[in-house]
């Protein structure tokens, strides 16, 4: 049996004057998946958030979110959003205004006060119900609006950059919140912080001058690379030379910081990372890190950077 | 979405104008701006000109001079402080209705918080729901000012007239009709301006090319002049010399405008992007 998929985009376009800002993408997310949505500045990332929240108008193609259009009454209290820059209003304290927010979404005041102490607690506000909006620092003014995401129980939630402004403390445990709350909700996240996305997500959407360059489940050609990390002290052209007599090695290549990525075939040695970490020990040089697979960074990258030299 | 949510959702959005009203600093701001405005007219408009109204002679020269106007009629209310209060308020109040309802929706719209609103409520129900809200604001400015203008009555009367009760009724319900286009031209400016600041300077603009024009217009075709009527507040001339519950006969056209009104403000907002 074919499950629906909970977000469906076709052939979107949306254009500012003669700018292009999307230009005829599609794609599907599934339910369960974390996705990530990946791009330069003034890739269309915020215009296609925008787009799914029902807050713009496409110019042309599809899009249905839990079957629906985008904006439907259906879709109030299943899809929620953290939007770029959108802020509570600063004269009423972020308990009343979550409140406010589960009641409309059809609970009760009693209820309403519940979730909302729930939320709150989840991003470690709720000492301050009954602070004013303006009188909370930028991150948690941050954390507050994404509590209100996750008021009642929605099957679809858009983060728009969800990290960023957070201190590194508070940014991981938004990342250890999202990454519990995968399990129940599905995710479309977008951000700058490859590595925070690589955490979370299982999916990437890239978006690059309005299209959708790649597409794709970042382990899917993960299998016959590694990514290694040295200590300062190994000298890397010895250890290129060295790791080259490994048997099965297709090509390593030296990056910076003393990382190297190597291909192999994992059908010629399918015990590689044993043989690696031997020759490693052999040689005395202590790793850092070593990493199945290329990281999501090279993966979408790495093809720019050769295309540029 | 079903009907009964949609109305809950208008008495949510309602509750929460009432509560920006009563508490918070901008609410309470505009409660002290009512009341020192009020205060100013009760105690050096209303109160000396109650006393000359009592007078025979004033009473005389107003029936021989405004009499073929109905303006006459103003002696027939039950105290002459509701009748200043009256002719004060159908002036004042419109003017300050474009004022203090101008940041419906523009202030949320530039903030980004419709974009946590519209994810949960219709775009129809937060134009309706903010449009209530400010009735309900300034019905409460009504029934305070109206009960400072009963008590300096009694004062002077020394007991307390039900008649004067049932006419401030009256005034309340009238006043709301007549506030109704205001507010809902207000609607439609602060659903398209960035600021509450340009939605008012947008609607004293428009308000004044549009009579501007009227008057151009009529000036050239005279059998022009019915469309003066369709003028928000039009009906305003006509209401102050009319007396008891038959001056509601004066609402259909107000009523009609605020629908209109509201229904270009939801569209606006329909079509705007968040």
């Amino acid at each position: 049996m074919t499950t629906q998929p909970i977000i469906k985009v076709s052939q979107l376009a949306k254009s500012y004057g003669r700018n292009k800002v999307l230009n005829k993408i599609s794609f599907e997310v599934n339910k369960g998946e974390t996705v990530a949505l990946i791009g330069q500045n003034g890739a269309g990332k915020t215009t296609l958030f925008s787009l799914l929240c029902g807050y713009i108008k496409a110019d042309s193609g599809s899009m249905q979110l839990l079957g629906q259009q985008p904006g439907s009454a259906a879709l109030f209290g299943k899809v929620s959003a953290l939007p770029q820059d959108a802020q509570l209003d600063p004269a009423f304290s972020i308990g009343q205004q979550l409140s406010f927010y589960g009641q409309l979404q059809g609970l009760s005041a009693q209820l309403a006060r519940t979730e909302t102490l729930r939320v709150l607690a989840l991003v470690d506000l709720e000492q301050h119900y009954h602070t004013k909006a303006g009188a909370l620092s930028h991150g948690m003014r941050k954390r507050a609006c994404m509590a209100q995401a996750f008021i009642g129980s929605p099957a679809l939630i858009l983060l728009d950059e969800p990290t960023a402004g957070l201190d590194p403390a508070n940014a991981l445990h938004i990342r250890e919140l999202i990454s519990d709350l995968s399990q129940h909700a599905s995710f479309l996240i977008s951000s700058h912080n490859i590595f925070e996305l690589e955490r979370l997500c299982n999916k990437v959407l890239y978006l690059q001058d309005g299209k959708l360059q790649q597409h794709h489940a970042h382990a899917a050609n993960s299998e016959a690379c590694l990514s290694l990390q040295l200590s300062a002290a190994a000298n890397s052209a010895e250890v290129c030379q060295q790791l080259q007599q490994l048997a099965g090695i297709t090509d390593v290549t030296a990056g910076r910081n003393h990382e190297y990525q190597l291909s192999y075939q994992p059908q010629a040695a399918d015990d590689f990372d044993i043989r690696l970490l031997q020759c490693l020990a052999a040689n005395g040089w202590q790793y850092k890190q070593l990493t199945k697979g290329k990281s999501l960074e090279q993966q979408l990258f790495a093809q720019k950077k050769a295309a540029h030299v | 979405m079903s009907i009964m949510l949609f109305l809950r959702q208008i008495w949510l959005f309602s509750q929460v104008e009432l509560s920006r009203l009563w508490l918070t600093r901008r609410g309470l701001m505009t409660l002290a701006a009512t009341a020192v405005i009020w205060f100013v007219l009760l105690r050096y408009a209303i109160a000396p000109a109650s006393e000359i109204m009592q007078e025979p002679n004033f009473q005389k020269t107003l029936t021989a001079a405004f009499g073929m106007l109905g303006l006459h009629q103003l002696l027939n209310w039950p105290a002459p402080e509701l009748t200043l209060y009256w002719m004060l308020s159908l002036i004042l109040l419109p003017l300050l209705s474009l004022v203090f309802t101008a940041n419906q929706l523009s202030s949320d719209a530039a903030r980004g918080t419709l974009r946590f609103i519209s994810l949960r409520s219709s775009r129809s129900a937060i134009v309706l729901g903010r449009f209530c809200g400010q009735l309900l604001v300034q019905l409460c400015l009504i029934v305070l000012s109206l009960a400072a203008t009963l008590t300096l009555s009694s004062l002077r009367l020394g007991a307390i007239d039900w008649q004067a009760i049932e006419a401030a009724l009256l005034i309340s319900c009238n006043l709301l009709i007549v506030l109704m286009p205001f507010t809902a031209l207000m609607a439609v400016f602060s659903a398209w301006a960035r600021s509450s600041r340009l939605a008012l300077s947008l609607a004293i603009v428009s308000l004044g090319l549009t009579f501007g024009l009227l008057s151009w217009l009529i000036h050239h075709q005279p059998a022009a002049s019915f469309l003066l009527q369709y003028m928000p507040g039009a009906q305003i001339w006509q209401l102050i010399p009319t007396q008891g519950w038959q001056s509601l006969q004066l609402a259909v056209v107000p009523l009609a405008q605020t629908a209109v009104l509201l229904l270009i403000a939801q569209q606006i907002l329909s079509r705007r992007a968040l």
